[in-house]
C-alpha cells in the first residue's frame, strides 16, 4: 500500500513546478554572484536552496489537511516568534529594522516575517475553506482582518512596512474567492484608480505629502528631473542599471553597475536591475515567463484541488507570490517606490527562499491529494 | 473543479486573478521594453558617464626668459588639495566649510565661495581647496582620510615671478579662470573648465594659448565613491611652448632703479631697438609683485593684499607704459617740427619763426618758458626748446596740419604692442574740444596754440611717443613696438595622428607684424631734426647734462605742466620728460623716461635715460672705457 501511495505520489508530483523552482533559484545563484563576485552570498543560496527542497519535499508528501488542522497552535507560534524578534537581544536590528533571529552557528540569522506568512495562509484557508453557500458576511470579514492584523500590527513594530505588505494579498485573494460582493470589489478598484492620482494632488497641495517621501514619488513621475543624488538615488541608479541591459545584456560586465557599487543592495532588493543588466531585455522575458508559468500552473493546481481549503492555500500563495514579484520588479523598473520586498527564488536570504518553497510544497501537497478521498 | 461550490462564479473568479497576474507581468514587460529597448542606449550612456572619469594631467607651462636666455618666469611643483564630487553627492558641502577651514587653515568665506562656484557648473571632476599645501596639511588629509574621503592631494606646477615686481605689468600673470571668462564664447570654445589656470595680463596673457600646455589625462573606471578601479587609457601632456622676449634684464632692472629712486617712485621709462621694435626695457611704477596672483590670492592675506592694491592711490596695477597718458610736453616739438617741413609750412633754407617771448591770441598772452628767442631758425628752436616758435608754427600749419602730423605718427591709434589693454592717445580735434568744453566747444586759435607744444588736447602715453620719436632717428621707419622675439618649437608627441595620444608638433614663430610703417619724410628733412635733437645733449641744448662721449644721444627734455605751478615733489608738479635714440645718426635704442609729478625733464627724464644708456654701453662696448661725464643739473 505505502508502495502504490508512493509510485502514485511519485508519478502525480508536480515535477515541473518544482524544476522550475529550482532552476529559478539557481539562475539567482548566478546573478548573485554577478552582483556581489567577493562574497558567498551565492553558495549560501545554493545551500539554502538544498535545505528548502528538503523543507518542501517533507511539506509535499505530508497530507496538508493534517496541517491545516494544526493552523492555530502554528499561527500561535508564528506570533510569539514576531514578538520575540522585538525584544532586543534576541532581535538583530539590521538598517533600523529589528526583524532577524540570530541562529547559533553557521545557521546565520532568519527573518520570522518571512515564515509567519504560512501560518497566517492556513489560518485564512482553515477559517474561509468551509463548504460556502452565500455571500461573504461582515463577520467573517473581520475575522479574517483580525487574522491577518495580529501578524501585520507585529511586523510593523520591527518596522518593516515592505514585509507587512506583502500579507495583504492573502487575506484579498482569500476574500475575493469567498463570494465577496462582485459590485465591492469592483468600486474598491474605481476608488483606487481615481485616487491615487487625488490624493497626490491634494497631498502635495496641502504640504502632507514632502521631504523624501515625495521625492522617492517624484523620481518615478519625472525620473529626469528628480533628486538622483538623494532620495531619488536607489531607483534612478536602478533604471539605469535596467536600461543599461539593452537587449542582450550589458558588454562591459568586467564593471558593472553592481560590482562598482552604484546599484545598491544588488544582490538582495535590486537583483532584478542585475538580471537586467547582465541578460538584458531577453533574460527579463525569460525570468517573468518562468514566473507566468509557474503561477499559471499553481492556479492549474488550485483548480484541481478537491475542497475550498486546498484551493484557497495555493490561491493565497499565488496571491502573496504576484504581488511581491509586482511590488519588486515595479521598483526595479521605475515604476513604484523603493519598498524592502524580496524577488522570490531570486533574491539572496534563506528566510525568503525556504518560505517560497514550503508554500511550494503546500501546493504540491494539495494537488497530490486531488484524487484521494 | 473537483468540489462542489454552490457560491457565485468561483471558476471565473480564478480565471479573473489569472488574467491579473499575467496582465501585471505584462504591466512590467512593457516597461522593460521601454527601458531597455527603446531608451536602452540613453542609459548605457549615462552609466558610462558615471563609472568613467576623465582625469587631467596639468600640462607644464612653458617658461619665459629675457633676449639672453635668462630666466624671467617658470613654474615649479606644489601639492594641491583636492575634494572630488562624487563622494561628496548627496552631503550638504557647507557642512565641510568648517572641518575643512580649520583643519587646513583656509578662510571660511574663500572655501564657500569655490563651493558656490561649482553649483552652476554641471560637470566637474573636482573643486580646488587648496594650493601650496603645507607638510602639515598634506598630512593632516592622510590622517583625516576615514573622516573626508573625498579629500586627495595632488601636484600642480605653480607660475614663479621675479622678486620685487621686475617687469609685472609686461609679464602681467596668470590665474584661475573666472566663473565670467567661463560664459564668454572665447574661452568656452577653447574648452577651459572651472580652475583652468590661465594668462590673466601681460605676455602670459596675450601668449596664453603657446605658454599653456596641452593637459594630458586618465580615463580611469571608478566605483560609486570614486575609487579609482582601473586606467582605460593615458594621454601624457604636452608641455607649453617657451617663450624668449625680447627684455633685456639689466637695462630692464636699471630702468626700475631709476624709477625706484625717482621723488614719487612714479614713472616709466621703455627702451626699445628703433630697427625692429624689441622692446629691451619696460618699467611702470609703482609696480606690484605678481606672485600675489599665482600664489596668494586664494588666501585672506592675499585677498586683502589685492584689495590694498586696488585701493592704492598710485595706482600701481596700471601699466603707465601703455595705459598712462600724460602731456608731452616739449616733446611734442620734434614731431611738430618734421610734420612742418613736410607740409611745407617752414622750409630747411627757411624755417625762422618769431619767438617774441609768447604770443598774443585775443586779449591772452602765452609766454615763451624760455625767455625771449628773438627769430630763431628750427634748430635752434628744438634745442632751447622755444614755445614761441611752434606757437607760431602751430598756427602756420593750423588744426588740419597738426591733425596729419598725429595721422602720420599714428598718434590716434594703438602703437600695437603685445600687450593687452593698450590706450590709445589723446590728440586735438573740433569733437574732442566741443566734447570737453560744451559751454566753449568752438575750436580756437589759442587751442592750435596750446596743442602746438604738447598741452591742451595732447595727451600721450610713452609707449606712442617713444615710437614716433624713433621713427624719426630711423629717418621715416616706424617699427611695431613688440615683446616677443621668439616661441620655442615643441616637438610632436607619438607617431600617428589618429591616436588619441598623438600631440601635433607645435612650431616656433616669431612676432607677427615685424613690417615698418614708411613715413613719407624726405631725408634731408628729418637730419634737420635729427641735429637739432643731437643738438640738445651734445650742443648748448637743454640736457647737454647727460651728454656721453663716444655715444652721441639725440633726445629732447619735456616739461609736462599738470594743473598749476607748485612745490617740486608735490602732487602737482609737472612731469618730467626725456625721449631720445642713439647713437643720434644710426640708432641702435631709443629710450623714453617719464618721471611722473617730479618737475623739469632735463633734471630727472633726461639722468634717467642716461643711465639707461650707460648699461646699454656698457654691455655693447664691454673693451671700450665707459665715459665717465658729470650730470650736470638743471640746465634747460
Amino acid at each position: 500500500m505505502v508502495a502504490i501511495i508512493q509510485k502514485r505520489s511519485l508519478r502525480d508530483f508536480d515535477w515541473p513546478i518544482a524544476a522550475l523552482a529550482i532552476v529559478i533559484v539557481c539562475f539567482g545563484a548566478w546573478e548573485i554572484r554577478n552582483a556581489v563576485p567577493t562574497e558567498t552570498y551565492w553558495q549560501k543560496q545554493l545551500v539554502g536552496l538544498g535545505i528548502a527542497l528538503l523543507a518542501m519535499l517533507a511539506i509535499a508528501f505530508t497530507d496538508y489537511r493534517r496541517l491545516v488542522e494544526l493552523a492555530p497552535i502554528l499561527y500561535v507560534l508564528g506570533l510569539v516568534l514576531l514578538i520575540i524578534v522585538l525584544f532586543p537581544g534576541i532581535g538583530m536590528k539590521i538598517n533600523g529594522q529589528r526583524c532577524w533571529i540570530r541562529l547559533p552557528g553557521p545557521l546565520g540569522q532568519f527573518q520570522p516575517s518571512e515564515f509567519v506568512k504560512i501560518p497566517v495562509v492556513l489560518m485564512l484557508a482553515r477559517y474561509f475553506g468551509k463548504q460556502r453557500s452565500r455571500l461573504l458576511t461582515w463577520k467573517e470579514f473581520a475575522v479574517g482582518c483580525v487574522i491577518l492584523g495580529l501578524p501585520i500590527g507585529l511586523i510593523l513594530l520591527e518596522p518593516d512596512l515592505g514585509q507587512a505588505l506583502t500579507y495583504l494579498p492573502l487575506l484579498a485573494v482569500v476574500l475575493f474567492l469567498s463570494s465577496v460582493r462582485m459590485w465591492l470589489v469592483a468600486a474598491l478598484l474605481i476608488t483606487f484608480i481615481v485616487g491615487a492620482p487625488l490624493a497626490y494632488t491634494v497631498g502635495v497641495k496641502t504640504g502632507v505629502l514632502h521631504g523624501y517621501k515625495l521625492e522617492r514619488i517624484n523620481v518615478i513621475l519625472d525620473p529626469e528631473n528628480a533628486d538622483r543624488r538623494g532620495f531619488g538615488y536607489h531607483t534612478w541608479q536602478s533604471m539605469v542599471t535596467v536600461g543599461e541591459g539593452g537587449l542582450m545584456g550589458s558588454t562591459s560586465s568586467e564593471y558593472s553597475q553592481s560590482s562598482l557599487k552604484f546599484l545598491p543592495e544588488p544582490h538582495t532588493d535590486f537583483i532584478f536591475a542585475v538580471v537586467a543588466e547582465t541578460t538584458g531585455f531577453i533574460g527579463c522575458l525569460l525570468l517573468l515567463a518562468s514566473y507566468a508559468l509557474l503561477l499559471t500552473r499553481l492556479i492549474t493546481g488550485a483548480r484541481r484541488s478537491r475542497d475550498r481549503t486546498g484551493m484557497l492555500v495555493i490561491m493565497a500563495i499565488v496571491g502573496g507570490l504576484i504581488f511581491q514579484i509586482f511590488i519588486n520588479v515595479g521598483m526595479a523598473v521605475g515604476l513604484l517606490p523603493v519598498i524592502g520586498v524580496p524577488l522570490p527564488l531570486m533574491s539572496a536570504g534563506l528566510s525568503s527562499v525556504l518560505a517560497t518553497f514550503i508554500a511550494i510544497g503546500f501546493a504540491i501537497s494539495v494537488q497530490l491529494r486531488r484524487f484521494v478521498n | 473543479m473537483k468540489f462542489v461550490d454552490d457560491s457565485q462564479n468561483l471558476r471565473i473568479r480564478l480565471r479573473l486573478i489569472q488574467g491579473l497576474v499575467l496582465v501585471l507581468l505584462a504591466v512590467l514587460t512593457v516597461r522593460l521594453y521601454v527601458l531597455q529597448i527603446i531608451n536602452g542606449r540613453h542609459y548605457a550612456e549615462i552609466a558610462e558617464n558615471q563609472r568613467i572619469h576623465k582625469l587631467p594631467i596639468p600640462a607644464p607651462r612653458g617658461d619665459i626668459f629675457d633676449r639672453n636666455g635668462r630666466v624671467l618666469v617658470n613654474s615649479r611643483p606644489i601639492y594641491s588639495i583636492l575634494l572630488s564630487r562624487e563622494d561628496t553627492k548627496g552631503i550638504d558641502r557647507n557642512s565641510l566649510v568648517k572641518p575643512l577651514s580649520q583643519g587646513l587653515s583656509l578662510d571660511a568665506g574663500i572655501l564657500r565661495e569655490r563651493f558656490d562656484r561649482v553649483k552652476s557648473q554641471p560637470a566637474f571632476e573636482s573643486i580646488l581647496i587648496k594650493e601650496d599645501a603645507s607638510q602639515a596639511e598634506i598630512a593632516w588629509v592622510d590622517a583625516h582620510q576615514l573622516e573626508f574621503p573625498a579629500l586627495r592631494v595632488e601636484q600642480t606646477p605653480q607660475r614663479r615671478y621675479p622678486p620685487n615686481g621686475m617687469l609685472a605689468h609686461a609679464l602681467g600673470y596668470v590665474g584661475e579662470i573666472s566663473p565670467e571668462q567661463l560664459k564668454q564664447p572665447e574661452y568656452r570654445d577653447k574648452g577651459y573648465k572651472p580652475g583652468d589656470i590661465i594668462g590673466q595680463e601681460g605676455i602670459e596673457a596675450v601668449y596664453d594659448e603657446y605658454l599653456r600646455g596641452r593637459d594630458g589625462y586618465r580615463k580611469v573606471i571608478v566605483d560609486s565613491r570614486g575609487h579609482i578601479q582601473s586606467e582605460v587609457e593615458k594621454v601624457e601632456p604636452q608641455s607649453g611652448q617657451d617663450i624668449v622676449t625680447t627684455i633685456e634684464i639689466d637695462l630692464q632692472q636699471a630702468a626700475e632703479e631709476q624709477l625706484r629712486k625717482s621723488p614719487q617712485g612714479r614713472g616709466v621709462i621703455i627702451a626699445m631697438n628703433p630697427n625692429n621694435g624689441e622692446i629691451l626695457a619696460i618699467a611702470s611704477a609703482p609696480t606690484f609683485d605678481p606672485n600675489l596672483f599665482s600664489q596668494r590670492i586664494t588666501t585672506k592675506e592675499g585677498r586683502a593684499e589685492y584689495q590694498a592694491l586696488l585701493n592704492d592711490p598710485d595706482k600701481p596695477l596700471i601699466d603707465r607704459a601703455i595705459q598712462g597718458k600724460y602731456p608731452p610736453g616739449s616733446t611734442w616739438k620734434p614731431l611738430m617740427a618734421t610734420a612742418g617741413l613736410q607740409q611745407g609750412a617752414i622750409t630747411i633754407q627757411s624755417s625762422n619763426l618769431v619767438c617774441g617771448g609768447g604770443i598774443t591770441i585775443g586779449n591772452k598772452f602765452t609766454r615763451c618758458m624760455g625767455g625771449n628767442h628773438g627769430s630763431p631758425d628750427l634748430h635752434f628752436a628744438i634745442m632751447k626748446s622755444c614755445d614761441g616758435y611752434f606757437y607760431r608754427l602751430g598756427l602756420k600749419m593750423k588744426l588740419e596740419g597738426i591733425q596729419a602730423m598725429v595721422e602720420e605718427f599714428d598718434l590716434n591709434k594703438r602703437t600695437g604692442i603685445d600687450l593687452p589693454h593698450e590706450v590709445i592717445s589723446t590728440t586735438p580735434s573740433r569733437e574732442l574740444k566741443a566734447r570737453s568744453y560744451p559751454s566753449e566747444p568752438e575750436w580756437k586759435d589759442i587751442d592750435t596754440v596750446y596743442s602746438s607744444f604738447g598741452q591742451g588736447t595732447d595727451v600721450l602715453t610713452p609707449i606712442a611717443l617713444l615710437r614716433a620719436h624713433s621713427a624719426i632717428g630711423m629717418k621715416g621707419k616706424m617699427y611695431i613696438p613688440h615683446l616677443l622675439k621668439e616661441v620655442r618649437a615643441i616637438a610632436a608627441m607619438g607617431n600617428d595622428p589618429s591616436r588619441p595620444e598623438y600631440r601635433a608638433e607645435r612650431p616656433a614663430r616669431s612676432f607677427d607684424r615685424p613690417e615698418p610703417k614708411i613715413l613719407p619724410i624726405p631725408i634731408e628733412q628729418s637730419d634737420v631734426v635729427v641735429k637739432a635733437m643731437w643738438s640738445v645733449v651734445n650742443e648748448a641744448g637743454t640736457a647737454t647734462g647727460i651728454k656721453m662721449a663716444g655715444f652721441d644721444i639725440a633726445g629732447k627734455t619735456g616739461t609736462a605742466q599738470v594743473v598749476s605751478l607748485g612745490k617740486e615733489g608735490s602732487e602737482h608738479k609737472d612731469h618730467s620728460w626725456f625721449v631720445s635714440y642713439a647713437p643720434a645718426f644710426k640708432p641702435e635704442i631709443s629710450v623714453v623716461a617719464m618721471i611722473e609729478n617730479a618737475g623739469l625733464g632735463s633734471r630727472f627724464g633726461a639722468p634717467s635715460v642716461r643711465a639707461i644708456y650707460d648699461v646699454y654701453y656698457q654691455k655693447t662696448r664691454p673693451q671700450q672705457e665707459s665715459p665717465k661725464n658729470n650730470i650736470a643739473l638743471r640746465i634747460r
